[in-house]
């Protein structure tokens, strides 16, 4: 093997590398066609009668997940939607801690997703008639990402709150725990 | 040569540098406004107004004692020479722990609790010992209204007339339950929780009417006042705070005081178009009655949104006072302590109605400790701003002008959309919240229990989307000069002066009781029911209850003709939503920041909702 | 081919397309008092660069030429001082004062001309505040009597000569307002608030354009200018701020109803309807505009049917969302959003 060979090998293998190693993230713009709902989530803390198991984790959940324009539209779904007048900046209020690591009804992104679309007791609004499930999904990936949920290459580096708080990059969280029996 | 220029030069640029920063630090001090009152006879005090405030039966019917809202009690047989033997009589579990802002209630031998959410109401007898449960009555309010109250779940309490028992509902409704039996006589829907409407606040039961306001400015709600007749429930009248004219039932009988406050359907004109539907302006603080006059006085709510830039404009008839008829509703005088409010000044605090020496006589005035951080003393017949003194640390306001009665704003303040302004104080609960104060005729002095907060106040523009917040702002706030967070002081409202004042860790959110004993009571919210010296401050007596007090502490008299003093303790409210809500406070915006300033309430207390009652021993 | 039918052919699509934009969205537009005084700085210093230029040109022609002819011609040799002939040492000093004296002209002329446009811009009677979003404009007009402000989107309504001050403030990242024809441009920075004045003097519909790169639909981000007599002008600002007209058939009330309920009052504000949406543009006389989406179509019931039913696939990435909605509701809601003149 000629080294001219062996060299324009080299710079094709590597070039190979490069661009197999450019996954650019999928941002979804798009709602599916029509009649596309939000599924209903399973609260985590249930009983499965007769032995039966939950359903798995909706399909669409991967297309939002860590997917780091879907967060960042959630984000500015977030407050326009007024979600920071109730929840505030995930430190909670009218509305429960969103950062912390108590999910009443589940911290998975479709039961967060559910728990938007459909609206809860004791006071979260039922968002279904008002946003596409586009921007549900959008909005759950956003909430796991105020407590550290997804991947750091996901969530935004910088902090865009007022008072400079740490950005979620630098805050560590703990894993989802079942959710809070003790609310009335 | 050379080094020694250079080391003068440094030395003289060092302490330039910090004479510099010496005069930036130093906050020019808040200004009084001059003032216009006529030469006062030494040792006159204020007494409360005479037709508003019956002599002391030893009950407590309503949550400001008296139409004049003194909270003071004639019963004089604890004092500070026996207060330090003050012991627990007997308590009692409301069985739930939500913040706790109501007083009991007490009418001849039966004691009754008003809950916050779900709303239960107790009666105790009080004959028996250990004072058992008579009946409770459950009103089952809408659990979806707890979505939709910006400041916890409260109750800031019943009322008890001819026979029944008046309360609000968190998801709006008035209810009127027999006292006796614990029956319900009638209830009313006003609110409506689907536009953001709630009601927290006492209702004022006078003349046969019975008087509701709603809640919900941070809602995007529009805010109103509301009289049912007494005997049936029904809607006798309804003036809304935004709008026309007509709709803030504004007629020929109105006359405000200022030429700022007049015009035709400023409702309408001081707002930017179909602002004023949305624009706030709620009644969730308290009602004051002159039972001479017939006229009710009360504070109407902030404008919304908080983001100023949205709505130009003086935003009538929001942050003022009005007057009005309580047969007809329609309104006599108004008048507006924050034109174009900028920092959420609600001005629904408590009125206390009182006669002053003037002349040689006495001029019919009101006391009213706002949240803008001014003690306005104000003639009731016309409004007319006799004094306004900052009784706390103001740097908001340059004072009150009192010819055109209009507050000076400082314009460094001013929030600006897309920007965050710092350093305001008084922070957005103000230098007072709505915990009332007491009125002792004894002292004359108006015991005020209040906050040392300051703010960051970040402006955003803000949607609309009923049913959901419309504030557009994110506020963070932390202690005021001192580095307590909150004070209870006894201030002169005729030398305009503090007389003494006790400094507090924490906010002081919980209302005061004067008795004719010489004695003032108040709680913090880490728990302490403290008893101290009217007259010097001195603290005679504190006792440990299991939560935060922020609820109006009574004083009555038992079946036994013993004096007892009653709280419930049940930390909450805007500022202990930390510890009710669950909060996480890494995140200071909380609680629309109030989460910043009580970062370590949690640890010094816990949700509760018990209900202590205290006496002498034999 | 000659040199001349070259140039022909190349000049002349230059000169149509300048004819084409000359009184719409060109920088020679000449609209206003401020892009007056930019074009005539800019002849000046085409004038005065270009007779520069032409000289230089004529010099170089002129040595090359003359180096072919001379052999000895007055050459610097290295190494050598060589005296240089007094025709040479005049020809540099007038060349070093002809440069000195244009320069100092092209400032001289660049002063006056910055201070009469900031002269202009004093006394301003009438204040505009334009916010920018991604990837429309907000547009709201100020009065001292709060309930005289207008709020619309996307097209801008000035009187003629009656200096404008247009505020500029961004919701989101950094645009920039430019209206070639009636002036520069000027960036709105988010946090901060930057202004411009404008003096129109000619009647007319003109265009601008987004000029900073805010985002994937940067370039959909156009707005219509139209400048009009102050009567009409009154006329239009008190129309705008009447209410949105209440439904009257049986499609435009089920318009009416399924906007005020669905997810349109979420973001858009129609006067006088529960719809108080304050994220997206202000629909009230949403008909009565020349364009839609900012510019990315012109106004027609074809293009109101296409937006309303897919907005992604126009503008992809716009904020407004693809929601999918059923024929009946699309023909009510078009309906409906063509009522609102």
């Amino acid at each position: 093997m000629s080294s001219r060979f062996r060299a324009s090998v080299l710079a094709f293998a590597m070039a190979a590398l490069t661009l197999g190693a450019c996954d650019r993230e999928e941002h979804h713009d798009r709602a599916k066609p029509l009649g596309e709902t939000v599924p209903a989530g399973q609260s985590p803390d249930t009983i499965w009668p007769g032995g039966s198991s939950p359903s798995p984790l909706d399909p669409r959940a991967k297309l939002y997940d860590n997917n780091a324009p879907a967060i960042a539209e959630g984000q500015q779904l977030f407050s326009q939607m007024n979600c920071v007048g109730c929840h505030s900046h995930g430190g909670g209020g009218m509305g429960p801690a969103l950062m912390d690591d108590e999910w009443r009804y589940g911290g998975r992104i479709d039961q967060i997703a559910a728990s938007i679309a459909e609206g809860r007791p004791n006071g979260m609004p039922a968002w279904k008639t008002k946003l596409t499930s586009d921007q549900i999904w959008k909005l759950a990936a956003y909430v796991r990402s105020l407590s550290g949920l997804p991947s750091k290459d996901a969530v935004s580096s910088r902090s865009e709150g007022m008072s400079s708080g740490t950005p979620q990059t630098l805050v560590s969280h703990g894993n989802i725990k079942n959710s809070d029996t003790a609310e009335q | 040569m050379r080094r020694v220029h250079t080391a003068l030069l440094t030395i003289i640029a060092v302490v330039g540098c910090a004479g510099l920063q010496a005069c930036k630090k130093s906050e020019p001090a808040s200004t009084t406004a001059p003032i216009q009152t006529a030469p006062l006879p030494n040792g006159a005090h204020a007494i409360p107004a005479a037709a508003a405030s019956p002599a002391d039966d030893g009950n407590w019917v309503m949550p400001g004692k008296d139409y004049a809202g003194t909270r003071y009690s004639a019963l004089n047989q604890i004092t500070p020479a026996n207060v330090s033997k003050l012991a627990l009589s007997f308590t009692f579990s409301t069985a739930t722990t939500k913040g706790y802002e109501a007083p009991p209630l007490v009418v001849n031998g039966t004691m009754y609790l008003i809950t916050p959410y779900p709303n239960l109401l107790y009666a105790l007898d009080l004959t028996k010992p250990g004072a058992p449960t008579k009946w409770v009555f459950k009103p089952k309010p809408l659990a979806a209204s707890q979505g939709v109250a910006c400041c916890d779940v409260v109750n800031r309490g019943a009322v008890y007339d001819a026979g029944k028992i008046f309360f609000n509902t968190l998801d709006g409704q008035t209810f009127a339950v027999d006292a006796n039996t614990g029956q319900q006589v009638w209830s009313t829907q006003l609110g409506d929780i689907q536009k953001g409407e709630t009601i927290t606040m006492a209702p004022l039961v006078a003349g046969g009417k019975v008087l509701v306001g709603d809640s919900g400015g941070e809602m995007g709600v529009r805010g109103w006042i509301a009289a049912l007749d007494e005997g049936s429930g029904k809607l006798a009248w309804r003036a809304f705070n935004t709008g026309p004219d007509k709709d803030v039932l504004i007629g020929p009988r109105f006359k405000p005081f200022y030429p700022m406050d007049q015009g035709k359907d400023l409702g309408v004109k001081t707002w930017p178009p179909d602002a004023w539907k949305i624009g706030g302006g709620t009644v969730w603080g308290w009602l004051s009655y002159d039972p001479e006059t017939k006229l009710i006085y009360y504070g109407v709510g902030n404008p919304g949104p908080w983001n100023p830039d949205q709505r130009p404009g003086a935003n009538k008839w929001t942050t003022g006072v009005f007057a009005r008829d309580i047969n007809t509703g329609e309104a006599v005088w108004y008048y507006q302590t924050t034109p174009h409010d900028l920092f959420d000044h609600d001005d629904i605090n408590e009125i206390i109605l009182a006669d002053i020496p003037w002349g040689n006589g006495r001029r019919p005035v009101m006391f009213r400790p706002a949240r803008a951080g001014f003690f306005y003393v104000q003639d009731r017949r016309t409004g007319q701003v006799l004094s306004a003194a900052p009784y706390g640390f103001v740097n908001a306001y340059k004072g009150v002008d009192l010819k055109t009665g209009e507050i000076i704003p400082n314009d460094d303040k001013n929030p600006k959309q897309g920007r965050v302004t710092r350093d305001i104080c008084p922070a957005a609960p103000g230098l007072k919240d709505w915990n009332p104060s007491a009125f002792s005729p004894q002292t004359g002095l108006v015991y005020i229990p209040h906050n040392n907060l300051c703010m960051d106040f970040g402006a955003m523009e803000a949607n609309y989307i009923a049913g959901t917040p419309y504030v557009g702002a994110d506020v963070k706030m932390y202690a005021g000069p001192g580095g307590n967070r909150g004070a209870f002081t006894a201030w002169d409202p005729l030398n305009r002066r503090k007389v003494w004042e006790i400094k507090e860790d924490l906010p002081v959110w919980s209302p005061a009781l004067a008795t004719a004993g010489g004695l003032v009571f108040y709680g913090t919210m880490d728990g302490w029911f403290k008893a101290v010296d009217a007259r010097t401050g001195k603290l005679l007596w504190q006792f440990k209850a299991g939560s935060g007090i922020i609820g109006q502490p009574i004083s009555y008299r038992g079946p036994d003709g013993r004096q007892y003093i009653a709280v419930v303790a049940g930390v909450g409210g805007w500022a202990g939503a930390v510890v009710v809500g669950k909060m996480d406070t890494r995140d200071p915006t909380g609680a629309l920041g109030f989460a910043n300033a009580v970062k370590d309430l949690p640890m010094k207390t816990t949700a509760g909702g018990m209900l202590y009652v205290f006496t002498l021993p034999r | 081919m000659t040199i001349r039918s070259i140039v022909r052919v190349g000049l002349a699509p230059l000169l149509l397309g300048a004819c084409q934009y000359q009184h719409y969205q060109s920088d020679f537009g000449a609209a206003a008092v401020e892009d007056r005084q930019f074009l005539a700085l800019f002849w000046i210093f085409m004038g005065v660069c270009g007779f520069m230029y032409a000289l230089v040109i004529v010099f170089l022609i002129a040595g090359v030429v003359r180096s072919r002819r001379a052999a000895d011609a007055n050459v610097v040799e290295t190494g050598r001082h060589h005296q240089s002939s007094p025709l040479m040492r005049s020809t540099l000093i007038g060349w070093t004062a002809l440069i000195g004296v244009g320069l100092a002209g092209l400032a001289i002329a660049s002063f006056f001309a910055d201070r009469s446009m900031a002269r202009a811009a004093t006394g301003e009677k009438l204040s505009i505040t334009v916010t920018g979003n991604q990837w429309w404009w907000d547009v709201s007009y100020d009065s001292d009597d709060a309930s005289k402000t207008m709020r619309t989107a996307n097209e801008l309504h000035l009187p003629v000569g009656v200096p404008t001050r247009i505020i500029l403030k961004s919701a989101d990242v950094i645009h920039s307002f430019w209206v070639p024809s009636l002036n520069g441009k000027q960036d709105l920075i988010p946090g901060r608030q930057n202004d411009i004045t404008i003096v129109p003097r000619k009647i007319g519909i003109f265009r601008g354009q987004c000029a900073e790169f805010c985002g994937t639909q940067h370039a959909r981000m156009s707005l219509v200018v139209i400048v009009e007599p102050y009567r009409d002008f009154i006329q239009w600002w008190d129309h705008q701020l009447q209410p949105a007209p209440a439904p009257t058939t049986p499609l435009t009330l089920a318009g009416y109803q399924y906007v005020t309920s669905g997810a349109c009052g979420a973001c858009h504000n129609i006067g006088g309807t529960p719809a108080s949406g304050t994220v997206g543009p202000d629909l009230t006389h949403l008909a009565s505009r020349r364009s839609l989406a900012a510019g990315t179509m012109p106004m027609s019931e074809g293009n109101l049917y296409g937006w309303v039913e897919d907005p992604q696939s126009l503008k992809p990435g716009v904020k407004m969302p693809t929601i999918g909605l059923e024929p009946d509701q699309l023909h009510a809601v078009v309906a409906y959003l063509e009522t609102l003149k």
